[in-house]
């Protein structure tokens, strides 16, 4: 559906983006604090030696009347500043700030005064240099600078190895924090399987033994909620076997005053008049009991409604006993072909499902033909069937019959329309499937009821 | 005879006492359990007809109680409730018999006819769908001629003649008419109905066989 508000985000994700998020932002901190350590301890480190060739120079710089000068070969001095990895180049100043040797473009340092050396960091032709410079007593200023690849390699090889380590516990986390949400989920996904694999009018509470005491007080609420479900559902179930019951009796006194009269001598329009009477009174009747069936097969499962081991050819052994008077009288075969079938079953409801099943092939079926209750198993599935030799069920009708007071249009006979939604209703309440099909040869109808076979219920 | 009629619905108590009373017994009448239970206490009665659903003690109460006191008076329980529960409990109760609301006048005539029946001296001689059938004697005239019946033919005809409009299954008749020395198939049966049902066809008395599952006697009684 497209207009469905969107879904709050799940718990899993909630977690899972804090955790991410917070984790992000102390691995990003540890690296500002990891980089400038590293740095600290580079400059440190390569600090000292830039100081040296610094003295070396300063500790040669003479004045004689030619002026100031290097006291030192250009092979030493050359070695002096001689480095593997980085450009290092040097500059002395005179006191008046002229250039005595060196490279002349190296800019002059920050103000030396009342400190004999400091470091800085400067810029040498566009490429960013650290700068030792040493003033010697006579005032002249010795600055050697060097190009930054030792120290950024070295800081490097510091953010390496303390950023990698922690990474790798970052997501090792992560890791471990997506399997333990996933296993601390575990219960929820029960819940909701329990849940949706539960039969549509089961209310039964929810097992609370095996819930984590955080899910504990949903279940609970959700548990009082079915119990109030429960009470409500009993307490129409009552009241329709109350009523069924309070309608049954009167009608019976009804039937009776009535059939009192048929044995005296009749007018014969008052003894029609009587008679039709007489049949409403039997319908008011059969539509008590099968409202009271209806209510029964819709009520919710208790404890006192388990299903039990039962043979549904002593099902049909007793619809038999009830049913093969009236069929005679209505000279009609009635006829029965019982194998073994065992099923698990509500033993108040598969009754009233053979009842309405031979009731209804009779109700429409006229006198001369014949019907057939058959129980078995067909490749393990056990079945009860009642085949009729009447007018049989056109295709078209055979999915709407099922439904509630639809009755086919034109037919004989003064049925409720509820008979088949009866049937329906028990056979959803065994998950069995039921099928409409013609009789043997064409003729009639064959209603199937098709049950699970026994082993495959919990 | 003397019977007891346990109802509250007026209606259904007039029409019960009224076709009983036309039957020639004598009918008394109790609309509550407690009643009932102290009629039953002092009076004997050869059959009561006893509802389950009273406004103060039930029917099966009643039952129970009467049973309890070693009664052995027969018992027709008329049930409107659950059929299948009330008729299981009604006869492990200890009921003879049961019918369930509504029922037609001509049923309860025949369950009543035939739990009397049951009751009755087995001297006595009835007649019974056009043949009179004299039970001490085990033989039956049909047209005011005698008879013959073999044990086994009798016995199958006494089972059905208390069993009026009751489907007997092979299974059933069967277990009623085993003996030690034979075991009684539904072949055999079928051959023992076949030639009881020839020799009582002139009377007019039908055994209807109910395929595939047993017989009924639809004779009509008197």
């Amino acid at each position: 559906m497209s207009d469905e508000p969107p879904r709050p985000p799940s718990i899993r994700r909630r977690l899972l983006v804090f955790l991410i998020s917070s984790l992000v932002l102390m691995v990003s901190g540890a690296a500002i604090v990891t980089y400038w350590v590293a740095q600290r301890s580079a400059n440190d480190a390569y600090d000292r030696s830039l100081l040296d060739p610094a003295f070396d120079i300063a500790d040669n710089v003479n004045v004689d009347a030619t002026g100031a000068h290097v006291d030192l070969p250009q092979k030493a001095l050359e070695a002096l500043v001689y480095d593997q990895v980085d450009k290092v180049i040097y500059q002395v100043r005179s006191p008046t700030n002229a250039i005595v040797d060196g490279v002349n473009d190296l800019p002059p340092p920050q103000d030396l005064s009342g400190e004999p050396h400091i470091f800085f960091d400067g810029m040498y032709r566009g490429e960013a240099i650290r700068v030792a410079a040493v003033r010697t007593p006579n005032g002249f200023v010795v600055q050697v600078g060097e190009t930054l690849h030792k120290r950024n390699r070295l800081v490097g090889e510091i953010l390496v190895a303390e950023l990698v380590p922690t990474l790798l516990i970052a997501v090792g986390s992560i890791a471990l924090a997506w399997l333990g949400i996933s296993r601390g989920l575990i219960p929820l996904e029960d819940l909701r399987l329990e849940l949706s694999n539960r039969a549509p009018r089961d209310l039964r509470p929810l097992a609370t033994a095996a819930v984590p005491i955080e899910l504990a007080p949903v279940v609970n609420a959700f548990n009082d909620l079915l119990d109030h479900l429960r009470g409500a559902s009993t307490m129409q179930q009552r009241f329709l076997a109350n009523a069924a019951h309070q309608l049954r009796t009167p009608l019976a006194g009804l039937q009776m005053h009535l059939e009192l009269l048929f044995r005296r001598d009749l007018p014969p329009d008052l003894r029609s008049e009587l008679e039709r009477m007489h049949s409403a009174t039997v319908r008011a009747s059969r539509l008590a009991n099968q409202l009271l069936a209806l209510a029964k097969a819709e009520s919710v499962p208790d404890k006192s409604r388990e299903f039990e081991n039962i043979d549904l050819r002593a099902v049909a052994d007793t619809a038999a006993r009830d049913w093969a008077a009236k069929a005679i009288a209505q000279n009609v075969d009635l006829g029965f072909s019982l194998e073994r079938a065992e099923i698990l079953g509500d033993p108040l409801l598969l009754p009233e499902l053979v009842d309405n099943l031979i009731d209804n092939a009779l109700r429409y079926i006229g006198g001369g033909g014949s019907v057939t209750v058959g129980t078995g198993s067909i490749d393990g599935v056990p079945y009860l069937s009642v085949e009729d030799t009447g007018p049989g069920i056109p295709l078209s009708e055979r999915s709407k019959v099922l439904d509630r007071f639809y009755r086919i249009a034109g037919t004989r006979g003064e049925g409720s329309g509820l008979g088949l939604a009866i049937v329906q209703e028990v056979v959803d309440r065994h998950e069995g499937t039921l099928e409409i099909t013609d009789g043997a040869g064409g003729r009639g109808t064959c209603v199937r009821v098709m049950f699970p076979r026994k082993r495959e219920r919990g | 005879m003397r019977l007891l009629v346990v109802e509250d619905d007026a209606l259904l108590a007039e029409g019960l006492t009224s076709v009983l009373t036309r039957a020639g017994h004598v009918v008394e009448h109790a609309t509550t359990g407690r009643h009932a239970d102290i009629l039953l206490v002092d009076q004997d009665f050869d059959l009561v007809v006893l509802d389950v659903g009273l406004p103060d003690i039930d029917g099966f109460e009643v039952l129970r109680r009467l049973r309890q006191r070693h009664s052995t008076t027969n018992v027709l329980v008329l049930t409107a409730r659950d059929a299948v529960e009330d008729r299981v409990r009604g006869l492990d109760l200890g009921a003879d018999d049961y019918l369930t609301k509504p029922f037609s006048v001509n049923e309860f005539e025949a369950r009543v006819r035939a739990l009397l029946r049951r009751g009755a001296a087995p001297a006595a001689a009835w007649s019974v769908a056009g043949m009179t059938v004299d039970a001490a004697a085990k033989r039956i005239r049909v047209d005011d001629r005698p008879v013959d019946l073999t044990p086994r033919e009798w016995a199958l005809l006494e089972l059905f003649l208390t069993h009026p409009g009751r489907v007997l299954s092979k299974d059933q008749i069967a277990e009623n008419l085993f003996t030690f020395d034979e075991q009684l198939s539904a072949n055999a049966i079928e051959v023992h109905v076949s030639r009881l049902r020839t020799k009582i066809q002139p009377a007019g008395a039908h055994i209807r066989t109910v395929r595939g599952f047993g017989y009924l006697w639809e004779g009509t009684d008197e």
